[in-house]
C-alpha cells in the first residue's frame, strides 16, 4: 500500500500555492510553470486550489503577521503526509524585507520546511528542479530503520500490499 | 510653465485671497500650497471646482519631529499640486475632505492607521492595513517607533457579524481566483451583490518604514520588490525622485534604455492580465495562449537586463547596462512575431461571443464616476477619461516618442480589457521607435551616495496606471521618508462601487479588469 501511495504521490503530486506576503515575482513564475513553455503537468504536477486535496504546499513570501495564521490553518487542513516548499529568497529567510515590521522572516519560523528554493525570483527551471528533487527524495528507499515497526503490524501491511498488487494486475488485465 | 499651469495657480490665488494660504510655484510638482487645517478644505474645493479631472493622487503623512505633516497630492488635467498642512503631534486632528473629493477616502484611512492622524468625518473602525492584533497607539511610521521592538497582541478569534437576510460570501485570503492573499466579503441577497467589504493588508510588509533604514542604493532593490510585475516602474519612479533632489540629468541613451525596459514591463504585464481575465471567465485556452506568447517577452527582459522578472536594471543616474547592438535584431524578431499574432487576439477580444457575454455591461463605471473616484490607468481610459502620465507629464524619452493614448467609451470590463489589448500594440511601436532612434553616448552618470536635503514628488505611468512617489532627504545616505501610492490603491473604489447591484458571478471578471496588484497596494 505504501508503495502505491508513494508511487501515486511521486507520479502526480498535487500542489497548493500560497502567497504569504511576496512581491508577485515568484508567484508569476509559478503560474508560468503551468503554462505551455514549462508545462509541469507533464510531470503530473497539478495545481490544486483546496488544501484538503493537496500534497505539497508551495509558499512564497516572507510571511506577514496577517498571513501567518492563515498559512498555519492551510497547513493543518492538508492531509498527511504533507510537504512544504519555500520558494524564493523571502520565503527562505525574509530576503530583502528582513527587519521590516510586517514580516516574520521565513516560512520555517512557523512551519517545517522540506525544500528551499532560493532566488529572487527562482527561474522556472530552478522550481522544476526543486520539486523534482523533493519527489526523488520521497521515492528513495527509506534510511535504515528510522521507525521501528511493531511485529504485529508488519504482516498486515504485507496483506494490504499484496491485495493492492492484485488490484493493479486486474487493472492491467482490463487494459490489455 | 505652460499657460494652463499658470491659470490654475491664478484661479487659486483669486479664490483664496485673504486666507492664510501661501503658494510656492515650482515646489513639489507645479506648486506647493502651504496652509493650515480648515482652509485646506477651501483649497481643495477651489481645485475640484476649477477642473473636472481633479483627484487626490495621494495623502502623505510624515513625522516632522514636533508636528505631523499631512501632504495632499492633487492632480488636475495639467498640473500637480501638493497642499501641506502641519498638525500638532499630541493631538493630530483634521477635517476630512472625503465629502469634497471622494477619491481621498482610502488615503485618509491609511494615514490614520499608520500615523495616528484623526480625520473628523471619516472615522476608522478597526485597522485598515495593519493586522488586527497590532497594539493600540503604536503608529509604525512615526520616528519614535522602532520596527524591531513592536510586540503584537495574541491573535483574537474572528467575530461573526449578523447580516440579517443577506448572505456573506468571503473571497480570500487564499482563493484560486486571487494569486495574492486578500479578503473581500461580498454580501449577497439571492445572487445580487448588496455590499463589498474589503480587508487589505495581508501583504503589508512595511516597505516605507524599511526604506528609511536602508541607503538610497539599497532602496532601489527594496522598492522594486514592492511589486514583481511592475518592478521597473517602481525603480524608475524612485530613482527619478532621487535624481530630482540631486539635480542629476540622465544621459539621453540612459533615458531611451529606461523607456524600452518600462515598455517591455508593460507588455508582459498586459499580456499576463489579458490571459488571467480568460481564466476568470472560464476560458482557459485563452489564458494558455496569452501566457505562451508572454514567454518571448520574458526572454527580451532577460536579454536586456539579465533576469526574467526582477530586472534590477534601473540605477540612480542611468541604467546598469547598455543594450548591445547584436541584441537589437533578436528583440525586433520577437516583437515582430508578437505583432503578427495581435490581429487574432484583438478580434477575439472584440468579437468572441463568450468574452462579450461575460464582459460587456459588467462593472459599468460611467465617466463622471471615474472622474469622481479618481481612478487611474486603463480603468480610467476604459471609461473615456484621457489620462496618461506619459503624455500629461512626459518623463524619460516619452516626450520624443510618438504614441497614442488609447481610450474607449463603453465604460465596462470589456472596454478596460480592450484598452490593454490596444496598448500592447502601442508598446511594441514605442520599443521599436526607441531601438531605431537610440542616441549614442554614455548610459549612466556617477552620482554621490549622500543626497543633499530636499524633497521631490514623481509620477510614472505603470501598467496599472499612475504610480506616485514622494521622497524626502535629510542630507544623509538614508532617506527621511519614502511614500508610495500605487495604482491599484486608487482603483479599488471603482470595484467597490461597480460590483453593487450586479450578479455574484460577475464579480471575478469585474475585479480582474482592474488588474489588481495587492503587493503594490499593501507595500
Amino acid at each position: 500500500m505504501k508503495k502505491i501511495t508513494t508511487w501515486a504521490r511521486v507520479k502526480s503530486p498535487w500542489v497548493i500555492h500560497f502567497n504569504s506576503g511576496a512581491c508577485n515575482g515568484c508567484d508569476i513564475e509559478i503560474v508560468a510553470l503551468l503554462t505551455p513553455k514549462y508545462d509541469v503537468e507533464r510531470f503530473g504536477i497539478k495545481l490544486e486550489p483546496a488544501p484538503r486535496q493537496a500534497d505539497v504546499l508551495l509558499v512564497t513570501g516572507g510571511v506577514t503577521h496577517q498571513c501567518a495564521e492563515r498559512l498555519k490553518r492551510i497547513y493543518d487542513q492538508m492531509p498527511q503526509p504533507k510537504f512544504v516548499v519555500a520558494i524564493g529568497a523571502c520565503a527562505c529567510s525574509g530576503g530583502v524585507f528582513q527587519g521590516a515590521y510586517g514580516i516574520l522572516g521565513g516560512v520555517d519560523k512557523i512551519l517545517p520546511v522540506n525544500a528551499y528554493i532560493p532566488g529572487c525570483p527562482p527561474r522556472p527551471e530552478a522550481l522544476i528542479d526543486g520539486v523534482v528533487k523533493l519527489l526523488n527524495a520521497l521515492q528513495a528507499p527509506p534510511a535504515p530503520a528510522p521507525v521501528q515497526e511493531k511485529a504485529s503490524s508488519a504482516p498486515k501491511a504485507e496483506v494490504i500490499e499484496s491485495e493492492a498488487q492484485k488490484v493493479e494486475e486486474a487493472k492491467s488485465d482490463v487494459k490489455q | 510653465m505652460s499657460n494652463n499651469e499658470i491659470s490654475i495657480l491664478q484661479v487659486l490665488e483669486d479664490k483664496l485671497r485673504g486666507k492664510s494660504v501661501q503658494i510656492v510655484p515650482g515646489q513639489l510638482g507645479t506648486a506647493s500650497v502651504k496652509t493650515s487645517a480648515g482652509p485646506h478644505r477651501d483649497v481643495i474645493k477651489a481645485l475640484v471646482d476649477a477642473d473636472e479631472k481633479t483627484a487626490i493622487t495621494s495623502i502623505t503623512g510624515i513625522d516632522l519631529g514636533t508636528n505631523i505633516g499631512v501632504f495632499y497630492h492633487v492632480r488636475t488635467s495639467n498640473a500637480f499640486l501638493t497642499i501641506q498642512v502641519e498638525l500638532p503631534k499630541e493631538k493630530p486632528q483634521i477635517q476630512t475632505i472625503n465629502d469634497i473629493a471622494p477619491s481621498a477616502a482610502l488615503h485618509e484611512l491609511e494615514v490614520s492607521d499608520l500615523l495616528g492622524v484623526e480625520f473628523e468625518g471619516n472615522p476608522r473602525s478597526g485597522h485598515f492595513v495593519l493586522p488586527e492584533n497590532w497594539p493600540d497607539g503604536v503608529y509604525p511610521l512615526r520616528k519614535d517607533v522602532k520596527a524591531s521592538e513592536v510586540k503584537l497582541n495574541p491573535p483574537s478569534p474572528e467575530v461573526k457579524s449578523d447580516e440579517g437576510n443577506l448572505v456573506k460570501i468571503i473571497i480570500g485570503p487564499q482563493h484560486p481566483a486571487l494569486l495574492e492573499p486578500e479578503k473581500f466579503a461580498v454580501l449577497v441577497e439571492g445572487e445580487t451583490v448588496k455590499a463589498v467589504e474589503p480587508r487589505i493588508g495581508y501583504v503589508h510588509r512595511g516597505v516605507e518604514k524599511a526604506s528609511e533604514a536602508r541607503t538610497y542604493l539599497q532602496d532601489v532593490y527594496l522598492v522594486e520588490r514592492i511589486c514583481g510585475i511592475c518592478n521597473s516602474c517602481h525603480a524608475t519612479a524612485f530613482v527619478e525622485s532621487v535624481e530630482k533632489i540631486l539635480k542629476t540629468e540622465v544621459p539621453p541613451r540612459g533615458k531611451y534604455i529606461r523607456t524600452i525596459i518600462l515598455e517591455v514591463n508593460r507588455l508582459h504585464s498586459h499580456l499576463l492580465t489579458l490571459g488571467h481575465a480568460g481564466l476568470e471567465i472560464g476560458y482557459e485556452t485563452l489564458f494558455q495562449y496569452f501566457w505562451r506568447d508572454r514567454e518571448p517577452i520574458m526572454d527580451i527582459t532577460e536579454i536586456l537586463t539579465g533576469n526574467r522578472v526582477i530586472s534590477s536594471s534601473i540605477a540612480i543616474g542611468g541604467v546598469r547596462r547598455d543594450v548591445k547592438e547584436t541584441d537589437v535584431p533578436k528583440i525586433k524578431t520577437v516583437l515582430n512575431d508578437l505583432r503578427k499574432k495581435l490581429p487574432f487576439y484583438t478580434q477575439l477580444y472584440r468579437d468572441e461571443p463568450s468574452i462579450r457575454a461575460r464582459m460587456q455591461n459588467v462593472g459599468v463605471l460611467k465617466r463622471e464616476d471615474a472622474l469622481k473616484l479618481g481612478v487611474v490607468g486603463p480603468v480610467a481610459r476604459g471609461s473615456n477619461v484621457n489620462i496618461d502620465v506619459r503624455k500629461d507629464e512626459p518623463y524619460e524619452a516619452y516626450g520624443e516618442i510618438p504614441f497614442k493614448v488609447i481610450t474607449k467609451d463603453a465604460c465596462d470590463t470589456w472596454a478596460r480589457m480592450n484598452v490593454r489589448m490596444d496598448e500592447v500594440e502601442e508598446s511594441i511601436k514605442i520599443i521599436e521607435y526607441a531601438l531605431d532612434n537610440m542616441p549614442s553616448g554614455p548610459y549612466r552618470v556617477k552620482t554621490p551616495r549622500v543626497v543633499p536635503a530636499g524633497e521631490a514628488v514623481n509620477r510614472v505611468e505603470a501598467p496599472r496606471g499612475e504610480l506616485f512617489y514622494y521622497v524626502k532627504s535629510n542630507g544623509t545616505a538614508f532617506p527621511e521618508r519614502v511614500k508610495v501610492r500605487t495604482p491599484t490603491f486608487a482603483n479599488i473604489p471603482a470595484f467597490l462601487t461597480t460590483a453593487i447591484g450586479e450578479s455574484i458571478a460577475d464579480v471575478p471578471p469585474n475585479f480582474v479588469s482592474l488588474d489588481p496588484c495587492f503587493s503594490c497596494t499593501d507595500r
